[in-house]
């Protein structure tokens, strides 16, 4: 029986007066694809930026691999084993592709500033192992992302390439968790086909657990994890019912 | 109790001019978000309008117009040439980096401040300057006034005190009740939502550093009847407005009053009862204690930004 | 982009054939590298040549060609000179790791190269009798300013970009403060307040070597070794800044600098890489101040003031903040113009050169430029014409640092013996005009130039030369804000792509 590798126990979220996230109990088991859907602006963003530190909770308690994770600073909690793609794509422009893969290695590699100024043997095994683990993650996506464009700066990328770049980024970061935004957001029907088969290759040969925010389901199984959480809608407008989750608005 | 309120007045007025240059800070971080380097040379310059005005109406001792006609003369011109030199600043230092990254105008504002304090230097020299306001009908400003206790409370301190109150209740009207100040206020909090409902973006942030700058010129010439003038005078009460703005809460209009006044008492205090060596370092302290465990300040808002 | 993942311009040959269809592929990639040659034309394909060599090659042709100065000058004031620029590329160096790779505006920068300098004195004088050898008291000071840099870089783990830097500034006024009261800090003299510490009572001990002083001095003037000293620092911290850049640090930093909010998600500790430029930065200013202290057998609080910062910043802007290279060669283009513009006659020289150099680049070879050219000097023979008519005393005035440029241009422009309220009005108006000059275009700028460049030509003569230490610092302020307009990365910078 696969354990719960996250857990959301009662978290909400208030920016002053507003409640954006209600009293949400969530969990995921390891192993599992769990899809988050809702209208814009029914708080899924949040709680990506609530998981991963960017946000605290105002009440309730996130848990991680038995570990509150409550409070972690985003770098910490990304160490531990969470990562992510954001939903209006935010990669390291003017570097290369490879840098930007290579750079989310930071977190599990440990040379520091004094071996790296003298370059001991250490540091340079470690640099070698960086750009393969950024080579191994990039092969990931086929053709598409290796060979020339490997040195080529990120914003010459098409942008089904830049979501895939985001993605592969995420993972250099050998996480347990994987969590992404809305990445078949601006694909045609063909593309996002891809991303969700592209999704089942990274839990079944990468081990990743995923949740995913979508509008739309995608279309391989899918668990919409257990009904009786609420999302909370800002402000007036009124929400569409998906599948039959309903959202209250609240002030 | 008389060095009480020797000090409390000496607060007052300090407090005054720099609750003016706080304003102006205040007025364009809110909109820009940008930290006016520039803006206490702009002050600076507003003293020399002044100076100038002074010497062109005959001089401290033999001024040819009445002494209230020419305080008047003299702000409003350091106020209408400080607007003038405001604008030039936004348009060709700023405009071209509103879209820039966040570094950018910071680093043209210090070209700015730069630029301005030495050609200052450049055209009246690096001596200091008095207004020799003393001397301003045989020493009416300071030899009239009315009393507290044992304490007189000379004429020009009165006279500064109120002016810059009348200046910054106006500024508040402006920006509280008209519509101009309506649409400063939304261009504030969003910038793009402000420029798709239809207002002009560039006459707002420009309307801005006019009334900032204006303050500013103001606040110049009041200091100058007080204290003798250098080019330099620009960087340190630049620094000091800007702590007051920051205490208040950058971007709020009544906390940079309040946060001026403040500053006013903190300095006029320390230097009395310390001393005078050190109540730049309390300033300066203050300033940093605030904006590391108050970010939020007496009336700032919270800026929640989308991830 | 470090040198090493730079693509090469051959692009056919390393170009493989992307699997897939071509269609929605990105042809704009393949022809990316023919667009660097052809960027920046004549100059792009020189650029491509020079940037293939590697890094370590190009320093060491610099340091030798630097250390091989004093045999083709042997004055000292040239030798001087050298030092100085030498000193000014280690102080660009160090500020470079904190704005240019840490992204941070550090207002305060120049207080650890002051703490450095004040920490030599302490270590190594009278002042308070502690005299520790040189092979210590560097080591030590680099070690504070490490620490200092931390502990002042604190508060960029709340604050952001605009109030980090007023932070900064803050600290830079307190330490100001602080050294200049020092002689009174709780009834200790530590500082030797506004008089500092130095002079025949302090003895403030130069570098020395086993027991050995080097000698500030040689027969009177400026001993070399402590150019091949500050170029032997230079150089070290060059590879050593290099060498960090390149590593995952470095690469956390460019990260950092691209989208920190990413880059924590990333598992980037932002706040603590902040802190790390800030302390390498420090370190390096610290080491800086060190040499400073020595050479100068003493340490002064006038010297660490808000100029000498701008003038650090302005180098750092101008040659390219991120690149190593850029801001040395920013620090030398700076400091030799700063030096030439210490004396009224090669100011002038100064002056003319970059306008006819300036008015070539722009309008090269055209009939634009015989306009503006020959409209210049027309319009300048007839007004002084006219002037000298009105009055001679309009035109015959003394000119500031008399040289043949002078006596020969006399002819043209106006010196006036009295200038009156016109040094004012001019100055004014040239700045006026500038400004209008960026607002228009083609022929009316054309048009526009010809009074334009006449009238600088006035004021420069008559009314900035007359003040060279003001025209200095107005130079350097018109330098950062124009560099931040037209060119934000400078002269060797990385030239940033934002694609929104």
């Amino acid at each position: 029986m696969a354990e719960k590798l996250l857990e959301l126990k009662r978290v909400s979220m208030a920016f002053g007066g507003l409640h954006v996230v209600n009293e949400l109990d969530l969990h995921v088991d390891e192993g599992e694809i769990v899809s988050v859907i809702g209208p814009n602006g029914a708080g899924k963003t949040t709680l990506f930026n609530l998981i991963t530190g960017v946000y605290e909770p105002t009440e309730g308690d996130i848990v991680f691999a038995g570990r509150s994770i409550k409070g972690m600073d985003p770098h910490k909690i990304t160490k531990l084993g969470i990562a992510r793609t954001f939903q209006t794509l935010r990669l390291f422009l003017n570097m290369t592709v490879i840098e930007n893969v290579m750079a989310a290695a930071f977190a599990h590699t440990r040379a520091g500033a004094f071996r790296a100024m003298l370059r001991t043997p250490g540091m340079r095994r470690e640099e070698g192992e960086i750009r393969n683990l950024a080579e191994e993650r990039l092969a990931f996506f086929g053709q598409r992302l290796m060979g020339y464009r490997w040195n080529q700066p990120a914003y010459s990328l098409s942008y089904a390439n830049r979501r895939r770049l985001e993605i592969a980024r995420a993972t250099a970061t050998n996480p347990r968790l994987l969590l992404l935004d809305e990445p078949a957001a601006g694909m045609n029907p063909t593309e996002t086909h891809e991303i969700s088969e592209l999704i089942g290759k990274l839990r079944d040969e990468g081990g990743y657990t995923i949740l995913v925010i979508e509008h739309d389901m995608l279309d391989h199984g899918v668990k919409i994890s257990e009904g009786s959480f609420e999302y909370v809608a800002t402000d007036e407008r009124v929400v569409e019912a998906y599948l039959g989750t309903k959202a209250t608005a609240t002030k | 109790m008389d060095d009480f309120i020797q000090y409390t007045i000496n607060a007052l007025t300090l407090g005054s001019v720099y609750a003016l240059i706080a304003l102006g800070y205040s007025l364009v971080y809110g909109i820009l978000k940008l930290l006016n380097f520039a803006h206490g040379d702009v002050f600076m310059v507003g003293a020399y309008i002044g100076f100038g005005m002074l010497n062109l109406l005959g001089g401290a001792t033999s001024p040819v117009v009445p002494v209230w006609l020419l305080l008047t003369i003299m702000v409003a011109t350091a106020m209408a040439g400080c607007a003038v030199i405001g604008v030039a600043i936004e348009r060709f230092a700023y405009r071209p980096l509103r879209d820039a990254p966040r570094i950018a105008p910071l680093i043209s504002a210090l070209g700015v401040s730069f630029f301005l304090t030495y050609s200052m230097q450049l055209l009246f020299g690096a001596e200091q300057r008095d207004y020799n306001a003393f001397s301003l009908d045989n020493g009416v400003l300071f030899l009239k006034g009315f009393d507290i206790g044992n304490v007189r409370v000379p004429l020009l301190r009165i006279v500064i005190i109120s002016s810059a109150f009348v200046l910054m209740i106006s500024l508040w009207l402006l920006v509280n009740r008209t519509r101009t100040g309506k649409a400063m206020r939304a261009t504030s909090f969003d910038r793009e939502a402000a420029a798709m409902m239809g207002i002009d973006i560039d006459r707002v942030i420009r309307f801005a550093f006019v009334l900032g700058s204006a303050l500013a010129g103001a606040a110049g010439v009041m200091f100058a009847l007080r204290a003798p003038a250098s080019v330099t005078i620009g960087f340190v009460a630049g620094l000091k407005g800007f702590t007051a703005a920051v205490i208040g809460g950058i971007g709020s209009i009544p906390g940079a009053m309040v946060g001026g006044l403040m500053l006013g008492f903190a300095e006029s205090f320390t230097q009395g009862y310390v001393s005078t060596r050190w109540s730049d370092l309390a300033v300066f302290t203050i300033l940093i204690l605030f904006m590391l465990f108050l970010p939020q300040s007496l009336f700032g808002r919270a800026d929640i930004s989308k991830v | 982009m470090t040198d090493a993942e730079r693509p090469t311009p051959n692009v056919p040959d390393s170009l493989t054939e992307p699997a897939g269809p071509a269609v929605g592929q990105d042809e704009w990639v393949a022809r990316h590298a023919e667009r660097r040659l052809l960027r920046g034309g004549r100059l792009g394909a020189v650029e491509e040549r020079l940037r293939a060599a590697p890094w370590w090659a190009w320093l060491t042709v610099f340091v030798c060609l630097a250390a091989l100065l004093p045999v083709g000058f042997s004055s000292g004031y040239v030798r001087r000179v050298a030092f100085d620029t030498v000193l000014y590329m280690l102080l660009a160096l160090g500020l470079n790791v904190v704005v240019g790779w840490g992204g941070l505006l550090d207002l305060g920068y120049i207080a650890f190269y002051g703490l450095g300098a004040y920490c030599y004195a302490l270590l190594s004088s009278n002042q308070f009798d502690v005299h520790l050898p040189t092979v210590a008291t560097v080591p030590i000071v680099v070690v504070v300013g490490a620490v200092a840099g931390w502990l002042i870089g604190l508060p960029s783990w709340r604050l952001s970009g605009d109030y980090l830097a007023i932070v900064t500034l803050f600290f830079f006024q307190i330490f100001i403060v602080v050294v200049t009261n020092g002689d009174h800090l709780f009834g200790h003299n530590v500082t030797g307040g506004s008089n500092g510490i130095g002079g025949v009572d302090a003895n403030v001990r130069p570098f020395n070597l086993f027991g050995h002083d080097l000698p500030v001095a040689h027969s009177g003037s400026f001993n070399v070794a402590y150019l091949y000293v500050v170029l032997a620092f230079f150089a070290v911290v060059f590879v050593l800044l290099r060498f960090v850049n390149e590593s995952r640090i470095g690469r956390a930093w460019r990260s950092l600098r691209e989208d920190p909010l990413a880059a924590e998600l990333m598992g980037m500790p932002v706040n603590w890489l902040k802190l790390l430029a800030f302390s390498f930065g420090a370190a390096v200013a610290a080491l800086s101040g060190t040499i400073f202290a020595a050479l100068n057998a003493g340490v002064f609080p006038t010297t660490f003031a808000f100029p000498l910062l701008i003038t650090v910043y302005t180098m750092v802007i101008l040659g390219g903040s991120g690149s190593q290279a850029g801001v040395i060669v920013g620090a030398i283009v700076v400091n030799v113009l700063l030096e030439l513009l210490r004396d009224a006659g090669n100011a002038r020289y100064v002056f003319y050169a970059l306008i006819v150099l300036a008015l070539f680049g722009v309008y090269r070879l055209s009939v634009r430029l015989a306009v503006v050219l020959g409209g210049t000097i027309a319009l300048g023979f007839v007004v002084h014409g006219i002037a000298s008519a009105i009055a001679k005393s309009n035109v015959d005035g003394p000119a500031n640092g008399e040289n043949w440029l002078i006596d020969g241009l006399r002819h043209w422009v106006i010196v006036p013996r009295d200038l009156g309220p016109w040094k004012q009005i001019t100055y004014v108006a040239l700045i006026g005009v500038i400004l209008l000059l960026t607002l228009v275009r083609g022929w009316w700028r054309v048009a526009l130039l010809v009074p334009t460049l006449y009238l600088a030509a006035f004021v420069w003569e008559n009314v900035m030369l007359t003040a060279p230490e003001a025209t200095r610092f107005i130079i350097l302020g018109a330098i950062l804000v124009s560099v931040m307009i037209a060119r934000p990365s400078g002269i060797l910078g990385e030239r940033r792509v934002e694609i929104v």
